[in-house]
């Protein structure tokens, strides 16, 4: 006996407007009577304080309560029977309905460190007190309705940087400070979800040879803790987790001087979503530009968390908008 | 039995063809009107067919075939070389350049490799510093914890995957798939196995091109057919991406996207790269993502993996429907930059890693070359200038060549895939553009080569004396002498073709001064070799390369097989001519000859094909002393003395020997004691010639000399001898094929011609001869029926002659008489022949009904038939063996077979003997 849900669409994004449809599969050597097929629907932001970085107590991970953005029941079958072998059975769901009352706006699907957006479809088949109901569930991807979506393009604007010995805020190699080195760019901060991050970037100058160029995509997950401290809303209440999503390397070796090099990352999915700045939390993103000089102190460290700095790196972090366009 | 008398001049007026005069000679080209019929003059006689004459319809139409062969294979030639199949060319070049860069025996392996060497953990860091560190210190590195693994396993492993991803791809697992690909890809990050690295990035390109085309297939399958396997849509050729469903675009952004989430870049391009033409379902102009990925390929700081890397990108963009110069010069420009990189960076440190940097530069040629022949491929003339502005070599459409400096080794690849028309056309530009390139990466005198070789191409060049000035100007500077010829070869035929002796001595000079100062190494001799070779085949007389200066002199210090060859083509030379008659040339190719014949080398070939060998034979034969016939003489004495060894040569010798007598006749008697020698030569030579077939003809020639000098005793013993050679043939050789039975029958009918004018020997009875070669026949088991009847007939038509009171033809001496003079009327001669004519007859008989073939025997019949009625009278006896003979022709040939006709005919009309005596 088993039981599984196949959405009508291969990827399974869907927006809150559309009708969620798909099969519920039974396979089953003998025939099932049941007392109805209930299938439900779950959406919730689950907010999860580990170890943070201001000294956030363990404790406190109870007080974060999921959040709860849709919940509902519907029966896609009266009680009867299931013949033997392989039945489909059809369904199609109005997650949110016009008039209906949700309880939240419906976040994008998103999986972080902290955050979870998550978007669920439940299959019941109770069969009484005897038997153990069938039961299956599946995720399916939730995107903003487009009439929601912005209007506006993405701007196309870029921001310029540039990375010197002068704008590191960090200790580096003697070698590095006094030897010097350039390097500049220009990238999009404002970026359509489905396309990818681009920019470029030069290498101008650089005394000490370059091991490595690379770009961080990092999130930046926040968490209201307890309301009660509303005036004190400091960093000791809000976690604050900055972690990297994605990683992506655009120069490998001490790449020539003076040539343009393409910033090309295309954001991975479920990783990312909108940029959300809801109430009691907030997904942010942000992009660091990473330059890994060639040290014979680099050596004898292992393999780190990239965004520490250290004496051999150099660094960039430009804040990064992800919206879903039309 | 009474022979039948003949009167041989009568005979021949009678049958003789009218002779008419040809205005043309019949096998000379076609007139201008070749269809005019040529007028029958057979006058009415259709039993004969003139080959001649016949009309010339076939000739015409074999000749148009010859014409449709020629131009449809140039055709195919043609169309095959212009759509020669990128696919195949690129498989053809990856074999080309793995076999250029064999696997060594060990591969040290470094970082990327755990997937080379598993199960251990290995050690991280960037491949380029560790490519460095290896460079500075390949101790230390080993030390450090890189692997060492056999070639043979490395390149093992790698089928090893790339049967594990078609397992995987087949399992649909397109996870593993993926996750497989990508550690191939990450694999060429490891640049530290140098010279393992081209067959590394051919097998890896493998697997990665098998990768691009699974996903273009699963992609196009996709938007081709739904679900249930039916065919929805049809992709066009050239579709474009809105005729592909949004399925088939989401599965292809997905792969999209897991190459884009890979960390490194350089797998990450090489995936890319592999399923470029994938983004032909998302979007229409997938050259955008080309540019994008040769600008990412920037990022690229090791020179052999960014140079290998975009030879990958020029291979997969030739998978695109519309191909981009532009990109590819992009590419061409980067490399430029990045080898710029490495031959300015390594002069700065220290010492001896020129070796290493060497090695880098020959690795990464192959890209070069291969980016500069697509670039260069259909090309049109006026592109090229584009292109060439492109590639940074001019500022303008008019200056394409500008007054700085390029990087050697790509002028080098450019050069040689520029049209030639360019070429010849900016010659003097190109000189001076080569002349300021001068760095490590190429050595100089190679371009100017190239440059030369590329002029040859074209026949006329306008600035042949500025370009070929130029040229002296740089070689004379080089004090090498592998330079020097390296260079001078390459503008020889220019000098050559341009007249320009003064230039050609100059060289010669150089070459001779340079080379006497140092040993001739081997490499040198072949330039060399090839500098000679292209003289002398210019020069159409020997004459001219003695006059040339310093010629013999280079000649004296050529050795080896080089020194054989230029021999060859001297001698060549030599005997182009025909007639060699000048003392000092004869000494001169004596001498050539002498030394080629000394050479090891070609003194061991012993086929038939000996060059050396069949040209010394000739230049035998061709000598001529004129006059002075015993210098001649002793010069076959001198060559059978010094070219023993050769094979055929004596049969020259002795073929030289007999014309030599027969020259000394024709000018009189006075010569008898000269003849006698030359016959003694060719006596003496004659035993030791070996097959046994060309003894007996060269037996027979001599004999015919020796009778033609009236040396009736030296003729009758080189006749013994060629009796005896012909006894012991089967002895020598069992298997016998028909081409050498036809030879020896043939040889022994001219044997029996030969008798005719030979005298009845006394002593030993007129008939001693013949006699002796029955029985001989008779004795040789291995004779087919078929040779025997022939044999017979023509011992019939022999005596038949023999009994004529005036032979059919004498020996072209007076004092010497035949057989008609001496023994005509001769009743115990006539006795003697008639004899012996009953007892072949016999044999002839006898011989025809052993034949097992029914046509053959019916034919042979046939011709004994005739032989006898023409030879003999009809006797009661005789027409008894006619009409049997003629029996049998009918029993085994059909009754309209034109043979049995005409031979029936022939008797009917013959005078039967009612007067036989």
């Amino acid at each position: 006996m088993s039981i599984e849900l196949k959405l009508s669409r291969i990827n399974r994004v869907y927006r809150p407007s559309e009708v969620v449809e798909g099969k519920i599969i039974v396979r089953s050597s003998s025939s099932i009577s049941h007392y109805g097929i209930r299938l439900a629907v779950n959406g919730s932001v689950n907010l999860q304080v580990r170890g943070g970085s201001a000294g956030v107590i363990e404790t406190l991970v109870g007080v974060a309560k999921p959040i709860s953005i849709v919940n509902k029941i519907i029966e896609v079958r009266p009680s009867g029977k299931i013949a033997s072998g392989t039945s489909e059975i059809p369904f199609s769901m109005n997650i949110k309905q016009l008039g209906e009352k949700n309880l939240e706006r419906f976040y994008e699907t998103f999986h972080g460190a902290n955050i979870n957006i998550q978007y669920l479809l439940t299959v019941d088949i109770s069969r009484g007190y005897l038997h153990k109901s069938l039961s299956t569930t599946m995720e399916f991807i939730v995107e903003s309705d487009k009439a929601d979506l912005l209007e506006r393009p993405v701007s196309p604007e870029m921001v310029i940087f540039y990375l010197t010995q002068d704008t590191q805020r960090h200790p580096l190699l003697p070698e590095l400070k006094s030897g010097g080195f350039r390097v500049i760019g220009k990238m999009s901060t404002q970026c359509c979800l489905s396309d990818p991050i681009v920019g470029e970037l030069t290498v101008e100058a650089s005394a000490v040879p370059i091991c490595s160029i690379d770009m961080h995509l990092l999130r930046v997950e926040s968490i209201l803790l307890g309301e009660k401290i509303v005036t004190e809303q400091s960093l000791i209440q809000t976690t604050q987790a900055c972690t990297l999503s994605h990683l992506i390397n655009i120069a490998d070796g001490d790449v020539c001087r003076n040539m343009t090099l393409p910033i090309y990352v295309i954001l991975p999915r479920l990783l990312t979503c909108p940029t959300v700045l809801a109430g009691p939390f907030s997904i942010e993103f942000k992009v660091a530009i990473v330059i890994t000089f060639q040290s014979d102190v680099a050596k004898v460290h292992s393999k780190s968390d990239p965004t520490t700095p250290r004496l051999w790196l150099a660094m960039e972090s430009l804040p990064l908008e992800l919206v879903r366009t039309r | 039995m009474e022979f039948r008398p003949r009167n041989y001049s009568a005979e021949k007026q009678a049958h003789a063809l009218p002779r008419v005069r040809a205005d043309d000679h019949p096998l000379s080209a076609p007139s201008s009107l070749p269809h005019l019929q040529i007028e029958v003059v057979d006058h009415g006689d259709t039993e004969f067919f003139d080959p001649l004459r016949r009309s010339d319809n076939n000739a015409e139409a074999a000749k148009e075939d010859l014409v449709d062969i020629e131009t449809s294979s140039g055709a195919g030639l043609s169309s095959e070389a212009s759509t020669q199949n990128p696919s195949k060319e690129w498989a053809s070049f990856k074999r080309s350049l793995v076999q250029r860069f064999p696997v060594s025996k060990t591969v040290s392996t470094s970082s990327m490799s755990d997937v080379m060497v598993k199960g251990r953990k290995t050690y991280e860091k960037s491949s380029t510093s560790m490519h460095l560190e290896e460079l500075d210190d390949p101790e230390k590195f080993a030390e450090e914890g890189g692997k060492v693994i056999t070639g043979q396993e490395y390149v093992s492993r790698l089928h090893e995957l790339k049967a594990e991803l078609t397992r995987a791809w087949h399992a649909d697992d397109r996870v593993t798939s993926l996750k497989i690909s990508i550690k191939v890809a990450r694999l060429l990050m490891d640049t530290s196995v140098l010279q393992c690295y081209p067959t590394l990035f051919a097998l890896a390109t493998d697997i990665l091109d098998m990768l691009g085309d699974m996903v273009w297939e699963r992609i196009k399958l996709k938007a081709e057919f739904d679900e249930d396997e039916t065919k929805f849509c049809f992709l066009p050729e050239n579709f474009s991406a809105s005729d592909v469903c949004s399925d088939a675009k989401e599965t292809c952004k997905n792969w999209f996207c897991k190459i884009g989430a890979v960390r490194e870049l350089l797998p990450r391009i090489y995936l890319e790269l592999a399923l470029l033409p994938c983004w032909r379902f998302l979007v229409d102009q997938p050259l955008d993502s080309l540019r994008r990925l040769i600008m990412m390929t920037r990022g690229l700081a090791d020179p052999l993996a960014s140079a290998y890397c975009r030879l990958y990108m020029s291979h997969c963009m030739r998978k695109l429907p519309s191909l981009d110069t532009g990109c590819l010069l992009t590419c061409a420009n980067d490399f430029k930059i990045v080898l710029m990189r490495v031959i300015s960076a390594e002069e700065t440190s220290h010492g001896n890693l020129s070796d290493n940097k060497r090695l880098l530069v020959g690795l990464m040629e192959p890209t070069i070359e291969f980016i500069m022949k697509c670039i260069f491929k259909n090309m049109s003339e006026r592109q090229v200038g584009d292109v060439l502005v492109e590639l940074g070599l001019g500022d303008n459409q008019v200056e394409l060549f500008g007054r700085f400096p390029y990087v050697s080794i790509v002028l080098h690849h450019l050069l040689k895939q520029l049209p030639s028309e360019v070429v010849s056309s900016r010659a003097v530009e190109i000189l001076c553009l080569i002349e300021l390139s001068n760095d490590d990466s190429f050595d100089q005198c190679l371009n100017y080569r190239l440059l030369g070789f590329r002029l040859c191409e074209r026949s006329q060049i306008d600035t042949a004396n500025a370009v070929v000035d130029k040229a002296i100007q740089v070689i004379v500077q080089y004090d090498g002498l592998d330079e020097y010829l390296k260079v001078a070869d390459a503008y020889v035929d220019i000098i050559l073709q341009n007249h320009m002796d003064d230039h050609l001595n100059s060289i010669l000079e150089g070459i001779s001064k340079r080379a006497c100062s140092e040993e001739i190494a081997d490499d040198e001799m072949e330039t060399l070799q090839s500098i000679l070779v292209k003289l002398l085949a210019y020069y159409k007389d020997l004459e001219d390369i003695f006059s040339m200066n310093h010629f013999l002199k280079i000649l004296d210090l050529m050795y080896g097989s080089s020194r054989s060859i230029v021999n060859m083509h001297i001698l060549d030379i030599g005997i182009r001519n025909g007639c060699i008659r000048d003392p000092r040339t004869i000494q001169f190719l004596l001498e050539i000859s002498r030394a080629l014949h000394q050479d090891e080398n070609f003194g061991n070939l012993k086929d038939d094909t000996n060059q050396p060998a069949r040209l010394i034979s000739q230049f035998v034969s061709l000598v001529d002393y004129g006059a002075e016939m015993e210098s001649q003489l002793a010069f076959l004495v001198e060559c059978r003395g010094s070219f023993g060894g050769i094979r055929g040569l004596k049969e020259t010798l002795i073929h030289s020997s007999n014309c030599l007598a027969i020259k000394a006749l024709k000018d009189g008697n006075r010569h008898l004691g000269f003849v006698k020698s030359c016959i003694a030569f060719s006596e003496v030579t004659l035993p030791s010639i070996s097959p046994q077939i060309r003894q007996l003809n060269l037996y027979l020639e001599t004999a015919e000399v020796a009778l033609l000098g009236g040396l009736i005793s030296h003729s009758d013993g080189l006749i013994d001898s060629a009796i005896n050679s012909l006894q012991i043939l089967d002895v020598l050789d069992g298997s016998r094929t028909p081409i050498d039975a036809e030879g020896v029958l043939s040889s022994i009918q001219k044997l029996f011609s030969l008798l005719v004018m030979v005298p009845g020997n006394l002593e030993h009875g007129v008939t001693y001869l013949p006699k002796n070669l029955v029985l001989m026949i008779n004795s040789q088991s291995w004779m087919t029926p078929r040779m025997r009847v022939k044999f017979f007939c023509a011992i019939v038509s022999l005596l038949a002659a023999l009994s004529q009171q005036n032979l059919p033809y004498h020996a072209d001496n007076v004092k010497l008489l035949g057989n008609d003079v001496l023994f005509f009327g001769d009743s115990s001669y006539l006795h003697e022949l008639a004899s012996l004519c009953q007892f072949v007859l016999q044999n002839l008989v006898d011989a025809i009904q052993q034949e097992p073939s029914m046509t053959a025997r019916g034919s042979m019949a046939l011709e004994a038939c005739n032989c006898i009625a023409s030879s003999l009278i009809l006797s009661q006896e005789i027409s008894s063996i006619c009409s049997k003979l003629i029996e049998t022709g009918k029993s085994c040939l059909s009754t309209n077979n034109r043979y049995l006709q005409s031979t029936i005919q022939f008797i009917d009309h013959l005078p039967h003997s009612s007067v036989a005596v």
